[in-house]
This record gives C-alpha cells, sequence and structure tokens, in this order.
C-alpha cells in the first residue's frame, strides 16, 4: 500500500508537468514568502491610505527600511554561521558615542570620528570572535556577556546624554537623496548585492555557508572554520558599527540609546527574509523585501494611530509567525523531497 | 503472543522494513540478528511504539494493536532496554531503578522512600547489581549503569522485554549472569526480544533467531541443531569470502606515509607504522582502541605530544585538516558522515565542491558555478551517485549514496594518501561492494596510498593487503595477506585467525 501511495502521489508530480513544479521550485526557496507578502502590503497601503504614495512617506520608508537591512546584516551574518549576536545593538550603542564623543566633545572632524567609531564596531565584533573561538563557548552566552560590557561602556561614556553638536557635513548621507531615492537606501541595495555575489561566487562565502550548514564537516572538509566564526564576528561589528553611524547622520545627533531594540529588529529582519536559523542559508533579496515590509508595518501601525508603546509586541507577535510559516515551508519542501526519492 | 504481520517501513531514500512477518511467544527468548542497517532497530522500535508502521500490522495476543509513543507501549507491557544507556546521573540507583512509576509509592501525597528502596534492592538483587540502592549512578561502571536499565524493565513487570545489545558493556561474568536471568524470566513466561551482535550468546539463550538483511526478513529458524556459520550465511547472503580482489600490486620502495613514535598523553606510547604509495594498509580493532584517534592525530585534528609523521620522507606540519588537504593532499572520509563528514541541507554540488572551490575560479577570483557543476556530474557518474541532479540536498539521498559522496569530495581534490574510516556503516549490501570496488581501483589503478580504518573483518580482509590490529592504543599485530609474489592472496580463514590471534 505505501508503494501505490508514494506511486499516485508520482503521477500527481507528473500530472501538474513543468508549471507545477516551477511554481514547487520557487515555492521551495526561503525567500518567496516574505517578497509576495512584501508586495501584497505595499499594495493594499497603497489603496487605503492617500499619504502612502506620497514621495516623503516612500522616502522615509526606504530610509527606514536601509538602516533597518544594516542593523539585520549585522545579525544575519552570523546566524548564517549558526550563530547569534546578543551584543549587536550594544556594539551600535557604543559606536554611536564614540562618534559622538570624537565630534561633539573633542571637536574633532567626522573623517576622524567614523573611522574611529568604524575602529570600534570592528573591534567589537572581533572580541566577540575572538572570545567565542578560544573558549570554545556558544556565541550565545558569550555574547550576552558581551551585551553588558559593551551596554556599561555606552551608559560610562555618555553618561546617558547625546552628542547634539554633530558636523552638518555628516549628516549628508543619512538625509540627502539621489533622484528622490534616499544615499543609505542605495548604500544598502549597494551592499546587499554585493553580499550576495560574494555568498554565491566567492571562496569565502561559501565557507561561510559551509560552516553554518554543519560546522564539523566543514572543519573536516579542510575549511578553517575557526576563522570562519572570527571573520562573521567581526563583519558583524562592521554592520553594527555602518548601522550606527547610518542612525547618526540620519538623526543629526548621537543618542546612546540607539541599538536598543536592535535586537527585536536584527532577528525579526534577518529570520523573516530567510535566513535560516540553524544556518548555512542566506538570502539578500529576502533581507531587503522583510526591512521594507517590517517598515511598512511599523508605518501602518503609526497611520492606524496604534499606541507605539505597544510596537515591540508587535513585531514580536510577527516574529513568532514568521517562523511557525519558515517551519510549515520546511516540512512542505521536505515531503516533496522525499517522495521524490522514494520515486527513484 | 505479538505478531508482527507485513510490517514495512520507509525512510527517506531507504525501505528499512519490507513486508516482515514473524511471531515471538511467551516463554520465548527470541534473537533478532542482521548486519548493521539490515533493520533491526527499526523492527524494535515499531514493537515500542517508537515509529508507527507505514503498511503492516501488530498484534497483541490477537487484537491489532496500534501504538503511538512508547508509553502506549509501556501500557501493554512492553518494555525495551536500549542500546544508549538512559539514566538520570545524579540520581540514586533506587530512583534510577524505580522513575516511571514513583506515583505508586505515594502515600498521603508523599513519596515513600522507604518503599521505593526495598523495592529496588529487590530488583537489582535480580540482575546482580552489586550496589547499595541508595548510591548516587554517575560514579558507576557502564555495565553497572546497564544493569540498572534492565532492573527498571523488570520491575514494571515486563510481559515482553525488548533488549537492544544489552551485553554490549557487559563483562564476561555479568554477561553469563544476565543470560542465566533471561533464562529464569522465560520460564516465567516472559517473551524475551534478543538484539544482539553476538552470535556466540544468541546460541547459547535463544529458542529461536529471525535474520534480518536489507530491510527483509530472510527467515526465523529455531535455534537447535543451527551453527554459527549457517546464521553468519543467513545474514550476509553470500559466503564472507567470495569478493576476491586478488593481490594488490604496491610499490614496494616508495613510502607515502610513515609515522614515526606517536605518543599522546594517556593513549598512544610511541606508536609507528610505515604505508607504501599505492597500498590498502588496514586498520583493524574495536571501536575506541585507537585506530579512528591515530587518524585524528594524522590529519591534525588531534595533537600528539611527540614523535613525527613523514610524507613523501618529507617531516610534516599538519595542526588541521586544511594543512592536511593543502598542503600534504591527504583526505579523511569520515566514520560518522551524518555529523561530520556531509553537510546534509547543502547540495550534492556543495559537498563535493567544497575541497575545490580554490580551484574553480576565473582570474578575477570568481567561482565558476559552471565548472563547479561539471566536477559533480563526472564524480557522481563515476560514482554511480543515484540522484536527480547535482543540485539535490544530500539528506535526501540513501546511505549508500550519501557514502559515496563523502567519498567523492576526496576524489575531486585529487588526495594522494586517503584515509576513509568505516565506510560501510549503514550501507546497504550492493552499496557496500561497489564501495570496496571502488576503494580497491583507487589504489590498484590509480595509485592512491590508503588507509582503511573498519571494525569489520571481512570488509578489513576482503579490501586491505596489509592489517594492522589495534587494541588499547597499541599496534598489537600486523598481518600481511597480500601474499608472495605469483602466489594466490592469503585465505580468509587463515588471515582472520591470526588476526584473532593478536587480539586474544
Amino acid at each position: 500500500m505505501a508503494q501505490s501511495k508514494v506511486e499516485h502521489s508520482v503521477r500527481q508530480d507528473r500530472e501538474a508537468g513543468g508549471i507545477g513544479s516551477a511554481l514547487r521550485s520557487v515555492f521551495r526557496r526561503s525567500d518567496t514568502s516574505v517578497v509576495i507578502a512584501t508586495v501584497i502590503l505595499f499594495v493594499l497601503f497603497s489603496f487605503s491610505n492617500t499619504s502612502f504614495l506620497t514621495p516623503f512617506n516612500l522616502f522615509n520608508v526606504s530610509r527606514t527600511a536601509a538602516l533597518y537591512v544594516f542593523v539585520a546584516l549585522g545579525q544575519a551574518i552570523v546566524i548564517v554561521t549558526g550563530g547569534m549576536n546578543l551584543s549587536l545593538g550594544a556594539i551600535g550603542g557604543l559606536t554611536v558615542v564614540v562618534a559622538g564623543w570624537c565630534m561633539d566633545t573633542m571637536g574633532w572632524s567626522p573623517w576622524i570620528g567614523v573611522p574611529l567609531a568604524m575602529l570600534t564596531g570592528t573591534l567589537c565584533g572581533m572580541f566577540n570572535g575572538f572570545i567565542i573561538i578560544k573558549s570554545k563557548l556558544n556565541s550565545f552566552i558569550v555574547t550576552l556577556a558581551s551585551l553588558f560590557i559593551f551596554t556599561g561602556l555606552v551608559q560610562g561614556i555618555s553618561q546617558g546624554f547625546p552628542y547634539s553638536n554633530i558636523p552638518r557635513d555628516f549628516t549628508i548621507l543619512g538625509r540627502n537623496d539621489f533622484l528622490g531615492v534616499p544615499y543609505v537606501f542605495l548604500f544598502a541595495v549597494a551592499v546587499l548585492t554585493a553580499l550576495a555575489y560574494v555568498f554565491k561566487f566567492r571562496v569565502v562565502g561559501r565557507r561561510i555557508l559551509a560552516t553554518g550548514g554543519n560546522l564539523e564537516a566543514a572543519r573536516l572538509s579542510g575549511i578553517r572554520t575557526d576563522n570562519i566564526v572570527f571573520l562573521s564576528h567581526t563583519l558583524s561589528g562592521v554592520f553594527a558599527a555602518t548601522a550606527g553611524l547610518l542612525w547618526v547622520s540620519r538623526m543629526g545627533s548621537a543618542q546612546p540609546s540607539t541599538g536598543t531594540d536592535w535586537l527585536i529588529i536584527s532577528f525579526a529582519v534577518a529570520i523573516i527574509g530567510g535566513t535560516a536559523l540553524n544556518g548555512g542559508e542566506f538570502s539578500a533579496l529576502g533581507i531587503l523585501a522583510s526591512a521594507i515590509m517590517l517598515t511598512l508595518i511599523k508605518n501602518g501601525l503609526i497611520m492606524l494611530n496604534v499606541n507605539v508603546y505597544f510596537e515591540q509586541t508587535f513585531l514580536g507577535v510577527i516574529v513568532l509567525l514568521a517562523v511557525s510559516v519558515e517551519s510549515i515551508r520546511v516540512a512542505l519542501s521536505n515531503r516533496t523531497k522525499r517522495t521524490k526519492t522514494d520515486a527513484s | 503472543m505479538l505478531q508482527i504481520r507485513h510490517v514495512t517501513k520507509s525512510f527517506p531514500g531507504v525501505r528499512a522494513l519490507d513486508d516482515v512477518s514473524v511471531e515471538f511467544a511467551p516463554g520465548e527468548v527470541h534473537a533478532i540478528v542482521g548486519e548493521n542497517g539490515a533493520g533491526k532497530s527499526t523492527l524494535i522500535k515499531i514493537i515500542c511504539g517508537v515509529y508507527t508502521p507505514d503498511d503492516g500490522e501488530v498484534l497483541l495476543n490477537g487484537a491489532r494493536i496500534t501504538l503511538h509513543t512508547y508509553k502506549d507501549a509501556l501500557d501493554r507491557k512492553i518494555n525495551l532496554v536500549s542500546q544508549e544507556i538512559q539514566i538520570i546521573p545524579k540520581s540514586t540507583v533506587a530512583e534510577n531503578i524505580m522513575l516511571d512509576k514513583l506515583d505508586r509509592y505515594l502515600t498521603h501525597g508523599r513519596i515513600d522512600w522507604k518503599r521505593i528502596n526495598q523495592d529496588a534492592a529487590r530488583y537489582a538483587t535480580m540482575v546482580d547489581l552489586a550496589v547499595p540502592v541508595r548510591q548516587i549512578v554517575a560514579t558507576l561502571s557502564a555495565a553497572q549503569k546497564q544493569l540498572i536499565m534492565i532492573a527498571r524493565a523488570l520491575s514494571s513487570d515486563a510481559r515482553i522485554l525488548v533488549m537492544d545489545e544489552p551485553t554490549s558493556a557487559l563483562t564476561r561474568h555479568e554477561t553469563e549472569n544476565l543470560l542465566a536471568l533471561l533464562r529464569r524470566l522465560k520460564a516465567e513466561g516472559v517473551t524475551v526480544l534478543f538484539v544482539s551482535h553476538k552470535l556466540e550468546e544468541v546460541l547459547a539463550v535463544a529458542d529461536k533467531v529471525s535474520v534480518l538483511r536489507d530491510g527483509c526478513l530472510i527467515g526465523t529458524r529455531p535455534i537447535a541443531g543451527l551453527t554459527k556459520a549457517q546464521i553468519v550465511q543467513m545474514m550476509i547472503g553470500r559466503d564472507a569470502r567470495t569478493l576476491d580482489l586478488g593481490r594488490l600490486k604496491v610499490d614496494a620502495g616508495h613510502v607515502a606515509l610513515e609515522a614515526r613514535s606517536i605518543c599522546q598523553a594517556g593513549r598512544f606510547h610511541d606508536v609507528s607504522f610505515v604505508l607504501q604509495r599505492g597500498e590498502i594498509l588496514g586498520f583493524y580493532g574495536l571501536v575506541g582502541s585507537g585506530r579512528t584517534e591515530l587518524a585524528q592525530i594524522l590529519i591534525g585534528e588531534a595533537r600528539k605530544d611527540s614523535g613525527e609523521v613523514l610524507i613523501n620522507d618529507k617531516p610534516t606540519h599538519i595542526h588541521s585538516m586544511a594543512d592536511s588537504l593543502f598542503k600534504y593532499r591527504m583526505g579523511y572520509v569520515s566514520e560518522n558522515r551524518k555529523e561530520k563528514g556531509l553537510i546534509l541541507s547543502a547540495s550534492i554540488k556543495t559537498n563535493v565542491a567544497i575541497t575545490i572551490w580554490n580551484r574553480l575560479r576565473d582570474r578575477l577570483g570568481s567561482i565558476q558555478l559552471a565548472a563547479e557543476t561539471t566536477a559533480a556530474r563526472k564524480l557522481m557518474h563515476a560514482l554511480e551517485i543515484r540522484a536527480t541532479g547535482p543540485s539535490q540536498v544530500v539528506g535526501s539521498l540513501s546511505g549508500g549514496n550519501q557514502q559515496k559522496v563523502s567519498i567523492a569530495k576526496w576524489l575531486a581534490a585529487q588526495c594522494d594518501i586517503l584515509i576513509i574510516d568505516e565506510p560501510t556503516i549503514g550501507v546497504d549490501i550492493g552499496a557496500k561492494e561497489y564501495i570496496h570496488q571502488l576503494i580497491w581501483n583507487l589504489a590498484s589503478r590509480e595509485g592512491k596510498s590508503i588507509i582503511l580504518i573498519s571494525s569489520d573483518m571481512p570488509e578489513i580482509i576482503n579490501v586491505a593487503r596489509r592489517i594492522l590490529v589495534f587494541k588499547d592504543f597499541k599496534i598489537v599485530g600486523e598481518v600481511r595477506n597480500n601474499g608472495e609474489e605469483g602466489a594466490p592472496v592469503r585465505g580468509y580463514e587463515e588471515v582472520s585467525q591470526e588476526i584473532g590471534q593478536y587480539l586474544a
């Protein structure tokens, strides 16, 4: 009977023909659902709210989405190797404070402040990576500890006060646009494109994915997985620093509270964007779509006059939904895979 | 009476049980034997409710039963003593024995420890566990823990007791006690299902034996009048000695790899050996005898305290698999392909090309996708890997095909030296012979130097032409079975006896 069940479903497969299998292979992609959802949401908002399609609103949405892309990349680059970075927001905060301290307190030019801030974020990432590979502890516990270390530094240095005297030149990147498209958004798209290329065509990108897919097997296939883990945490620091600096550039001031909400945003965008939680999978398109989707939802909540204090609750629910949808998708595509091999 | 009727169970890429029917009578010790991957565990798990069959039925005393969880089986007094020791280390012996029925010892909502300890002591005595029941389990030996698990099953008044390799951790004396206990249980009308690799025990205690091979029931026979050779014959379906690959021409003058006085604290002391070019050198011994551990040192996965490894007569510095592969072209096929050999969630392409991405780059440093696919295709063709294409996910392949992929990656890398660890675990017979032939061809036709690690005696004798016998982290013997120039290869019986002598 089992035999006949298999035969039956195989026959169904064949009857469905080319379109069916093409659809199935699209459906099996981890980023398809989020792209579709984002498009639907976009169309929905365009029709339901007249102020949505205004250049001003689109500018804002794309700029916020771009910032989320960098925040999400900071998380995705470690999730992809099978780890996580809980200290992401704190690194961002520390970057912001260092940038503020340089440009405001010390009065230095952005040409000094920005490299120093970037260096700070990078060193924080390297610190995480170094401790993880040397101590053999998992990234959860190490970055949980460094979250407190970095947060303490943020509060200690800034005493909680914002740095508002940021040179006007530095806000160009975060506030200006090219033909109505914010520079930040173009920057995000460029970085995503580069990453998509790296993960598909460069040896280092492939090695990062392999390490995330199965660290032991990757190491036993000649990949220096310690280096890969160190690299991914360093890049996580670089992305956090980038996001932090863009935040300063956009706000025109350096707020020590920057990054406190990044934990949920970074996981939400990365996971909804098709970054497999147990590593080994990355989608640039998915991250872009989910960053836009999340911004649209936040935007929509404001338009619906939802109390902003409940925002995090919504984000949490959305992450739960996304993860559930993901597990259903994986289960379904496993089932089709199974039927295929049985038949062969 | 427990009856299994026409039970079939499939997993992705493999039919684990195929139309199996067998009966287990009360007061009978019924042995289930078969090679790795024959379907023994699947059968047991179906009887214990861990798996539900795809097709067929299970009858208990004539009534059809459907078990969804192990709890369902327990409710019907079917108990499992599994191969893995399942114990709570920080609890006492008594707690571990009575674990699943603490609720029967409640008086006024409190647990009556005195009664528990008394009852536990009784079951401990039954299995000859000479340890105070209040002792914490953590410090006990593996054998003692095994006995606790058996006592736990007994304390539930099991009517059907399923034992999966219960003697693997036991000493000879403990084993004899256990077998005596099984005979007592039998007299009380308990049905005992006894899964074991040790055919001597099967012959000593069982009334009947059922042999599984490749998911099929080969037959159920009364033990009386059956010999070990006959059971083996049923298990492997052919004479163990038939695969005759002949003599291997070894380039005797050239040494591919030489290990000199390898030492590792607490394990190896002054271990040396030589691997000739084009040779298949066998590492034979039990799991944990030092074979895999020595290989780990060779590939840089484990540190040695002193000694040196020479490749092509030059000293080496190997601190990782990356060094081993990229500096010395030495590959390692892991014994644990699912956890250490393959990225199951990735495609065949990725798993094969992972060692050669560097070589597939164009002038600008991008990996050429077409070249990657071609490389994978070629190896899939050469190794007869059955799949829908190079993009198929490796996790959905059968065991044999997965193993071929995990070997293919080292062929792609064009390694000169290959260490192949237990290549045929969980692989069906057809693929097994294919892999043996493949290893043979790599040495005989392509001149690769191969270390074959295996605990499968026929495998090591058929494929390797010089065998190092490992015991307690020492090389206790060297067996040459290539024969003299012009003379035939030495016979299986003769070689296996010589290996046996070294192990004794």
